[in-house]
């Protein structure tokens, strides 16, 4: 029966195959297709969510019938259900979105790219072998360029050249990682990676000189400091759905590969100087991303620098190599998919109503889209971390933990760089509703879903205790590898 | 000064890629090589004739052992042919190639067209039994177009018959993958050879192998109408009314 879970990749797939033919029959059906099938991908993976938390035990999915280490298995655990689920449903929410939003020709070819780019980070959160793991995130990036360049803009082409190209080394290196890393094991899989590892199997200089390649290949995709050039263009030249999807979800599939891969290898000999390598970046990335959203004119390419530096906060969190720092940046991980999904939406909505998403186009707007501006806000003073808003309690659990694990000075930066945060995104607040006049504009059903999310972000803000259990018991999916072995069986035949 | 500069920008990307050579190759040192480091390696060698039909142990690894990969790496290719024609996309678009070929090329091409398409079939049908598969296959078949599409200015392949074909054999290889989930309670499950047992008897000859040759046709024809999609597409201008 748990097989039937592998739907969540063949669905998408099939019906992005299914597009072209569709086309044909009627090019006004496209949009509600796209709806359609995601809507159905969420079906699944609330299930599959269902399945995972209900009995404890994660969904393991045998492609082709073979026993790992011989086939290639998928591992849906206590996190990837989450994420899967996160998804899922915020590709519904942008599919919504994008009837309104995406007018640029041709959008046949925009619903099959945007289905590709759901496949590729669930793929990648979903695997439990690292060359799968290599395809899928593939896959992620090709959809990823190619979405970038989109809108047919100048500026458009140049983010998805910056893009292509760093992505281009970043995947090639990760490859060198994997190929190091096969030479010697003998093997692909991460479970009987991890095996090894535990077993001191692995020569250090050979797991080291491998870990720290695919750590960055993937800083490309998690966009961790002197490797994210490309996100504020691109973040700023795709289509606004698009937008939303990089941000809430695949530098979250990126950020994910690394820290499953970095705490499967946790035994091996030099692990730790990887991890403060990673722990560096991450503070410089918090650091710099806050500092260059000060200077920004145009709000979505603000937003942009500002969900860089969160994506920051993550990684730090997920390089203390404790227990507590790896729940409390799940917890960021889902708080910040929450609020970027909402606020990227309502930047994109203000964009396509006013024209616009320079600074000067959001004045008054608190007169002219209450409701839209309301949303934001509340995105606004979230992503801040004030008492009673969602990002609070998963800021303050990275903080603490940061502190408990011995690293006093990220902990001082990382809240410095709040501060900076709070400079902005308080600066977009008053002109929102202290200045400017403005005509009242009618805002459409779109206001319905920001509303809502809203409401989540104060509602786990108020209690967050339901959602908190929910995110430890995916944080130590990740942190107990032990659990991990243990969960996937593996034939017997080698050694 | 900007030589200066520039020749110190080569000389310290000269030193920084020595250094990180220098970085991999420690790590590769410690690979041994030559020793038999196989562990899942061995496994496929002794298990690919009874477990899949296949005589080629790679092709069996590609498609059947780890057929997962492959379908992803075919969904890369039409993320690929979908992406540039999205990024190409004008409302009208021609061809406006103005020299013709000379008669002894379009005459050969022509001739040699046939014998391509052969080539190219042959190599995805025999996937299974010799060297290539869907892969080579289909890039052979797209080479026949390119051909084509270099020695005649007014060559246009039937993109909407492409697009469908390349979508439907899409589609076909997931539903074979969905058939083995429902026969077999695996997706991507090989029904042909471990269900139905067909061509047991028959290994190494052309009706064997299970869902490998299956697939391989659908993969050549497949990645045959993308490659050819991306070249027309790359061969075409916009047209001014």
């Amino acid at each position: 029966m748990s097989q039937v879970a592998s739907l969540l990749i063949a669905l998408p797939l099939i019906s992005a195959f299914f597009v072209p033919v569709l086309k044909q029959i009627k090019k006004s059906l496209i949009f509600p297709y796209l709806t359609l099938i995601t809507l159905l991908q969420t079906g699944i993976a609330g299930w599959v969510f269902y399945e995972v938390y209900t009995t404890g035990k994660p969904i393991l999915i045998y492609a082709g019938g073979w026993r790992p280490p011989v086939g290639i298995n998928l591992y849906i655990g206590p996190f990837a259900a989450l994420f899967i689920l996160i998804i899922a449903i915020v590709s519904f929410l942008t599919s919504l979105f994008s009837m309104r939003m995406v007018k640029v020709e041709p959008i046949d070819k925009y619903a099959m790219l945007f289905l590709l780019l759901m496949l590729g980070a669930t793929g990648m959160i979903a695997t439990g072998d690292i060359f799968n793991l290599f395809v899928f995130m593939e896959i992620t990036a090709i959809t990823a360029y190619a979405l970038t360049a989109y809108n047919k803009t100048g500026e458009a082409a140049e983010a998805s050249m910056k893009y292509m190209i760093l992505g281009g080394i970043g995947s090639s290196f990760f490859l060198i990682g994997v190929a190091l890393i096969y030479g010697v094991t003998g093997t692909l899989n991460m479970a009987q990676l991890a095996e090894f590892a535990s077993a001191g199997k692995i020569m250090p200089v050979v797991a080291q000189v491998g870990l720290s390649l695919i750590i960055f290949g993937l800083a490309v995709e998690a966009e961790l400091f002197p490797l994210n050039a490309w996100a504020p263009d691109a973040y700023q030249a795709a289509p606004h759905p698009i937008t939303v999807m990089f941000s809430a979800f695949v530098v979250k599939a990126g950020l994910y590969a690394m820290a499953r891969i970095l705490y499967l290898l946790q035994k091996v000999n030099g692990w730790d100087s990887v991890l403060k390598l990673l722990l560096i970046m991450a503070t410089l990335t918090v650091i710099f991303a806050e500092l260059s959203a000060l200077r920004q004119k145009d709000v979505k390419r603000m937003i942009a620098y500002s969900s860089i530096g969160q994506v920051g906060l993550i990684a730090l969190a997920f390089s203390l190599g404790t227990q507590a720092g790896v729940d409390a940046g799940v917890f960021h991980m889902l708080n910040h998919a929450i609020v970027k999904t909402m606020m990227f939406l309502g930047v994109g909505y203000v964009g396509v109503m006013v024209g616009g998403t320079r600074i000067e186009d959001f004045r008054g707007l608190g007169k002219r889209m209450p409701l839209t501006a309301l949303s934001l806000s509340v995105g606004a003073i979230s992503t801040v971390g004030v008492p009673l808003f969602n990002v609070f309690w998963s800021k303050f659990r990275i903080i603490v933990a940061t502190i408990q694990a011995g690293f006093v000075w990220p902990a001082v930066l990382v809240l410095f760089a709040s501060v900076v945060e709070a400079v902005y995104y308080f600066r977009l607040l008053h002109v929102m509703w202290f200045a400017g006049e403005g005509e009242r504009i009618k805002e459409g059903w779109i206001v319905v879903f920001l509303l809502l999310l809203a409401l989540i972000i104060v509602g786990i803000g108020i209690y967050p205790t339901p959602v908190w259990e929910i995110v430890k018991r995916a944080g130590s999916d990740i942190f107990a590898v032990k659990v991990y072995i243990n969960n996937v069986p593996l034939l017997g035949v080698v050694q | 000064m900007g030589e200066v500069v520039s020749m110190l920008k080569r000389l310290l990307s000269i030193i920084l890629i020595l250094i990180i050579g220098y970085w991999i190759a420690q790590g590769l040192a410690n690979v041994p090589f030559g020793e038999d480091r196989m562990l899942v390696g061995k496994y496929y060698l002794q298990h690919v004739k009874e477990q899949t039909g296949a005589v080629n142990a790679v092709t069996a690894v590609v498609v059947n052992y780890r057929g997962f990969d492959t379908l992803g790496e075919v969904t890369v290719l039409f993320i690929a042919s979908t992406g540039v024609a999205a990024l190409l996309w004008r409302k009208r678009r021609e061809r406006t190639a103005k020299t013709e070929g000379s008669l002894v090329l379009t005459t050969g091409s022509k001739l040699l067209f046939p014998f391509i398409m052969l080539f190219g079939m042959y190599i995805f049908i025999h996937g299974h039994l010799t060297p290539g598969g869907g892969f080579p296959g289909g890039a052979t078949i797209a080479t026949g177009f390119l051909l084509m599409y270099l020695a005649f200015i007014v060559y246009e392949i039937p993109h909407r018959g492409f697009e469908v074909t390349e979508g439907l054999a899409g589609m076909s290889y997931v539903l074979v993958g969905l058939i083995g989930l429902a026969i077999g309670g695996y997706f991507l499950f090989d029904w042909i050879w471990q269900t139905w047992h067909f061509g047991t008897s028959n290994l190494g000859r052309l009706f064997s192998g299970g869902f490998i040759p299956v697939i391989y046709t659908l993969i050549g024809i497949k990645v045959g109408t993308e490659l050819s999609g991306i070249i027309d597409n790359m061969l075409k201008e916009e047209v001014k009314e």
